[in-house]
């Protein structure tokens, strides 16, 4: 038995070529990462300086880059702030419909199946400012046409627009799902006790989500930090850099100036805010959100 | 009183839906318009005379068939290369004995879930021009292959560690070595997860964009993404045509998508929590 299940040989045999791969494109990268961001190498030629910190001071004093962390920010606040409540509410009124529950939950959940890029695409169209159906639809109830995409103080909340309505549905089904694993009789006994739907809900039902909730919110912060296809593909960045988000940022130094050394530094710089995001929530937040057992 | 009581909540879901939904009509109503002025005078409806030829410019404009199958044969061969992987490092983890190591091997590969995958997007390109394969589909398959292998491992091994220890040791003694063990055994009792990994992975792989998009400048070998992109801003003024070009990106997803359904959303949203 034990011969079969130790044999040193097969162990090995089986491990490598996955932790091979792990370690050339995980753990390695990481090193490379860090070590280029001392540098300032334009990704190309032969010869490396090392300049210390500079990449760091440089990106800490440029606006740009302040205000590409500002829009990684509004991407986290839209998702806690206004996308959490409707998924929640959302999940309650599915839950509790009798007809169409199927149809709902699967027609919500499509967007999220597909490409970021083509729902980019998709979008650009609704918001051109000629005939895309965002204008047309504002149209009906009199209000003037808006440069969507064009215009810096509507471009980011577009973009924000759009990543909610691909998203917002895939949580609404995680949330659905935990709503529905609730034993019923939690619920009928509430309900021969005289609580009204509403009660329910706010008593029963929501504390009882709440550790499914702190994932949602888990995910969409490491969702935010990682946006970067929605803002190149509907804005580029643009106008005059007011969509720019921190990974954006880094590709147009990066890629497109030939500073690789600088953009590697943004690369670090994203990779430290996500660990302490993540660890200030979990310690702050998530923390007081205990597993309920019933 | 209870009438309109339960017809409320349909009436905000019924909402949502048009906002999900309606977007989807607008661009295939779009798509059967001769051009801009004709969605621009009619803009939510049917146009009163149907026309295809979008259909078919974009189709031989966008070269969508090369893009379709370049997405879908990268999507599903590095999806099984990195399932085949996975499930051989999680049977060596969770069933042979060699715990201690086993542990670290584990562990390490869970911590690859932590790291914010573009912003390694740099060094991964530094990878690809020294091994000399930018610009070939090389440059897409090693990295969708390895991006995959911490997720896949983590639900793979926690599905190969609940299969009950009396199934291989019967194997055993029937004569089967470890490799027989795996293959014979223990791949086909895994199927179910093995389904689930492979969906999440494809999806993930078909719709990628930022590599796809950096590492291959050759249109004949860019994936669907990419191609949809490079059409829209050679073809943007044409929004008749670009529609046209979106349903066919969206349409062969709509269609897995309504036959998968159940085990689409079962094992992605499953996948998301465990992650």
């Amino acid at each position: 038995m034990n011969k079969a299940l130790r044999n040193p040989v097969v162990y090995v045999l089986f491990i490598l070529p996955a932790f091979i791969l792990f370690l050339a494109f995980f753990i390695y990268p990481v090193f490379t990462a860090i070590n280029n961001s001392f540098t300032s190498w334009n990704g190309i030629s032969k010869t490396v300086n090392y300049i210390g910190f500079d990449n760091y001071v440089q990106a800490f004093n440029d606006d740009a880059f302040w205000k590409s962390v500002r829009n990684n920010v509004y991407f986290i606040l839209f998702s806690c702030l206004i996308q959490v409540p409707l998924i929640i509410i959302f999940s309650l009124l599915i839950a509790n419909v009798k007809k169409f529950k199927g149809l709902y939950k699967t027609a919500v959940f499509m967007p999220s199946i597909m490409s970021t890029a083509v729902i980019g695409i998709l979008w650009g169209f609704i918001y051109n400012p000629d005939f895309g159906l965002a204008n047309e639809v504002l149209g009906l109830f009199g209000v003037s046409p808006i440069y969507w995409l064009s215009d810096k103080n509507w471009a980011m909340i577009s973009i924000l627009i759009t990543n909610a309505w691909q998203w917002t549905g895939f949580y609404i089904v995680m949330v659905l799902a935990a709503i529905l694993s609730i034993p019923k009789e939690l619920d009928e006994a509430a309900a021969i006790d005289g609580a009204t739907g509403v009660q329910r809900a706010m008593k029963i039902t929501l504390p009882l989500i709440m550790p499914i909730v702190s994932v949602v919110i888990m995910l969409s912060i490491a969702g935010a930090m990682k946006a970067a296809d929605i803002v190149l593909v509907m804005t580029k960045g643009g106008p005059a850099g007011s969509t720019d988000v921190m990974a954006t940022y880094m590709i147009r130094y990066a890629i497109t100036s030939f500073r690789h050394g600088f953009g590697n530094a943004i690369a670090v710089l994203i990779f430290v805010f996500t660990i302490i995001i993540t660890v200030l929530y979990q310690v702050l937040i998530a923390k007081r959100t205990e597993r309920i057992e019933y | 009183m209870r009438a309109t009581k339960k017809v409320i909540p349909h009436i905000f879901l019924m909402g949502y839906l048009l906002v999900i939904l309606y977007p989807f009509l607008f661009v295939i109503f779009s798509s059967l318009k001769t051009n801009n002025q004709d969605i621009a005078s009619n803009p939510f409806g049917l146009p009163s005379s149907i026309t295809f030829d979008n259909y078919v410019n974009a189709w031989v404009n966008a070269k969508i068939s090369v893009y379709f199958f370049n997405s879908l044969y990268i999507g599903i061969l590095a999806a099984c290369v990195s399932i085949l992987f996975a499930a051989m490092l999680s049977f060596a983890v969770t069933r042979m004995r060699y715990n201690k190591i086993s542990a670290i091997v584990f562990q390490l590969i869970l911590l690859g879930m932590l790291i914010p995958n573009n912003s390694l997007l740099l060094p991964i390109y530094g990878i690809m021009s020294k091994l000399g394969i930018l610009d070939t589909h090389m440059a897409l398959l090693l990295p969708y292959i390895a991006n995959a292998i911490p997720f896949s491992v983590i639900i793979l091994a926690a599905f190969m560690r609940s299969l009950p220890g009396e199934i291989e040791e019967a194997a055993v003694m029937d004569g089967l070595s470890s490799a027989g063990l795996f293959v014979r055994i223990i791949v086909p009792l895994t199927i179910p997860a093995i389904v689930t990994v492979f969906i999440i992975n494809f999806l993930g792989n078909w719709n990628e964009f930022l590599l796809a998009n950096y590492f291959l400048s050759n249109d004949a070998l860019r994936t669907l993404p990419v191609g949809m992109v490079g059409f829209r801003d050679a073809y943007n003024t044409n929004y008749a045509q670009m529609s046209a070009g979106i349903v066919f990106s969206v349409l062969p997803v709509m269609i897995i998508y309504a036959i998968l359904q159940e085990q689409i959303i079962e094992g992605v949203t499953a996948g998301s929590v465990k992650g």
